[in-house]
């Protein structure tokens, strides 16, 4: 898949929201937090979803990445529709095939470095030596090699966030979707940690998928698609990944 | 998962070093009462024993307080092919037997109604005479002599040296009277014993009776483990040589040791109990507390694709570990404290006894195993709550916990 340092996208479709609505209830009040938003990521898309706080962007990646469920509509993921699914078996598709990173990076305080990025590879039941190698690996590609042993709180924010990409990358995943990766990050850290999620996407051919508020994200995209109140409001294709 | 439970437990070291120590504490306590209330039983079992023998061997009307008349008295060649049997079973020490009359006891003027049993002085089965505490005990050749209950002599105004008569009626229905000397002053284990009772030689209770007969073949057993299936095989040969006997066991012959077992029982039960609510209740609160601040971690492991179930496995390891831990240092800590009483010897003195003995601290399997066991399966069971919140939070509210 990867030529040339491009992933050529196969455009089989790996997620797709279907006239995708959530409604919170607020005290008497119902909040649309999403209306009606179709959207489809093909395998090795670079999106990013861009909107201000409160737009919705958060709530269509939780639904997109399965961890809610939409009050109306649909999310398929690689063809398969999700909402009949049980908790048990969306969290099987989570664990094999979705990558998440968060805003705050959400390592677990008590594993190393290592240990972190192999959590996901436990739950797949990968034999210990195939764990190993591609913990290391993966590690070694986010640029954190001789880090393994590291406790996260030995870590900078933008190398925890580096092990955050890693555990999302680690069980080879058909998406990654990403929170705001660099809100919690300097400017200069943000910029290697997208030039790094770009990389990522070229070298691997995973459909990464980034919410955020921070224009400085854009460039990075392939396309991006505008949120606001809810709403899908456009679609910007940029054709291949470029530098800002 | 068992290495993460760990973690999580070593995450917040003075929290858990605090639930170990509970733990521990309840369960080294629990160790220690429960092996001494295990020592004390079975001194109390090993002094039953000695006056009862393991089994005895009687009319079965006669062992139900039923027996009407002197039917129940088994014949010299009965007694003779009953101890036959029994001699041939396994760990048998020997046999003794017994005659008991109903009577009355007279002192000057005054008169009491006594239970006088005939024994064969030292029978080497049984030592009626360890209970002597002033005087003497009865020897054999003896015939006129009596050893009186220290609270009848009390009530009678007897010492030793002094002359009472018996009256009884003979198996043929005739009054029958005899004088004897008090050679001696008893202590039992029952008050109520030692009101009514006496021992007399047995050739003087058949003399009195006007039998050759008596009415129990008392059994004392190497081991007292083997008394149950002692009863059990003796019972079974006594029905195949037709001889319509009954076997009974120490523990039910003896109401005192009945009435302490089933209060030492209840200590058992109450400590036990204790020691499970105490557990419970503090780990319960360590694991809520605990899943109150990873909430967020929580959602984080079920965005990641851990199921429901495999959260609730993590918090019960996460109690199964601190009862472990925690048990373990307790059965160590309440080994190590036993030893010392142990060590330090204490002396006490079993009711109805005169040989003091000396307290301690039993080891038994269970002794160890149970508070242990315990320990586990309390805290095991107060992670369900935390577990079950744990698999019950919805992942996006927990990711959005601070």
């Amino acid at each position: 898949m990867a030529q040339a340092g491009f992933c050529y996208v196969s455009g089989a479709p790996v997620l797709e929201a279907q006239r995708l609505t959530k409604v919170y209830p607020m005290g008497q009040e119902q909040v649309r937090a999403l209306d009606r938003v179709d959207f489809t990521a093909l395998q090795g898309d670079f999106a990013v979803i861009n909107g201000p706080s409160g737009s919705g962007k958060t709530t269509l990646l939780n639904l997109l990445a399965l961890i809610d469920r939409p009050s109306e509509g649909e999310v398929l993921f690689e063809g398969q529709p999700t909402s009949r699914l049980s908790e048990g078996e969306l969290a099987l598709i989570r664990r094999a095939k979705i990558g998440l990173v968060f805003q705050t990076f959400n390592l677990i305080p008590v594993l190393s470095a290592a240990e972190n990025v192999e959590y996901p590879l436990l739950l797949t039941k990968t034999p210990r030596r195939e764990r190993k190698e591609r913990v290391a690996a993966i590690l070694a590609e986010v640029g954190l090699a001789g880090f393994e042993r590291r406790r996260p709180d030995e870590l900078s924010g933008g190398q925890r966030q580096r092990v955050a990409l890693a555990r999302a990358l680690v069980t080879q995943p058909r998406a990654v979707l990403a929170d705001e990766p660099t809100a919690n990050l300097d400017s200069a850290t943000g910029k290697q940690i997208m030039e790094l999620l770009q990389g990522l996407n070229r070298d691997h051919c995973v459909t990464f998928l980034v919410v955020t508020h921070d224009p400085a994200v854009i460039p990075y995209a392939q396309r991006v698609l505008t949120i606001r109140d809810g709403r899908l409001q456009g679609e910007e294709r940029r054709g291949e990944p470029g530098t800002p | 998962m068992a290495n993460l439970a760990l973690r999580n437990l070593a995450r917040n070291r003075r929290r858990t070093l605090l639930s170990v120590g509970i733990v521990a504490l309840g369960c080294a306590l629990s160790l220690v009462v429960l092996g001494f209330v295990e020592r004390s039983r079975s001194l109390i079992q090993e002094t039953t024993v000695l006056q009862f023998g393991n089994l005895q061997i009687a009319d079965p009307d006669l062992l139900d307080g039923k027996a009407e008349g002197f039917g129940y008295l088994i014949s010299p060649s009965t007694r003779e092919r009953v101890e036959g049997l029994v001699r041939a079973e396994a760990g048998v020490k020997g046999t003794t037997v017994q005659l008991s009359l109903s009577g009355l006891l007279a002192v000057r003027r005054t008169t009491a109604v006594v239970r006088a049993v005939g024994v064969v002085p030292e029978n080497g089965v049984l030592d009626y005479n360890d209970l002597v505490v002033e005087g003497r005990g009865l020897r054999p050749g003896d015939v006129g002599a009596v050893l009186v209950g220290q609270t009848l002599a009390e009530e009678l105004g007897l010492r030793v040296g002094d002359f009472v008569n018996l009256t009884a009626t003979t198996v043929a229905g005739a009054f029958n009277v005899s004088p004897l000397e008090v050679v001696g002053l008893f202590r039992f284990s029952s008050a109520e014993v030692e009101r009514s009772q006496v021992f007399v030689p047995l050739e003087f209770a058949q003399l009195l009776l006007a039998t050759d007969g008596v009415d129990r073949i008392v059994v004392r057993l190497d081991r007292l483990a083997r008394t149950w299936s002692a009863a059990r095989a003796i019972g079974r040969r006594l029905a195949s040589a037709g001889i319509p006997l009954a076997v009974r066991t120490w523990d039910v012959l003896s109401p005192f040791y009945r009435g302490l077992s089933g209060f030492f029982d209840l200590l058992f039960g109450f400590l036990i109990a204790a020691v499970f609510v105490l557990v419970f209740f503090v780990v319960l609160q360590i694991l809520t507390l605990s899943f109150l601040e990873r909430t967020r971690e929580i959602g984080t492991i079920r965005a990641l694709g851990t199921r429901r179930r495999e959260v609730f496995r993590l918090f019960l390891q996460e109690g199964f570990w601190l009862g472990t831990i925690g048990g373990a240092v307790g059965a160590l800590a309440g080994i190590a404290l036993a030893l010392l009483f142990n060590a330090a010897g204490i002396p006490w003195q079993p009711p109805g006894t005169v040989q003091p003995v000396t307290l301690g601290v039993d080891f038994t399997g269970a002794v160890v195993l149970v508070p242990l066991v315990v320990s586990v399966l309390s805290t095991l069971l107060s992670a369900i709550l935390p577990a079950y919140q744990a698999t019950r939070v919805s992942v996006v509210d927990a990711l959005r916990a601070v």
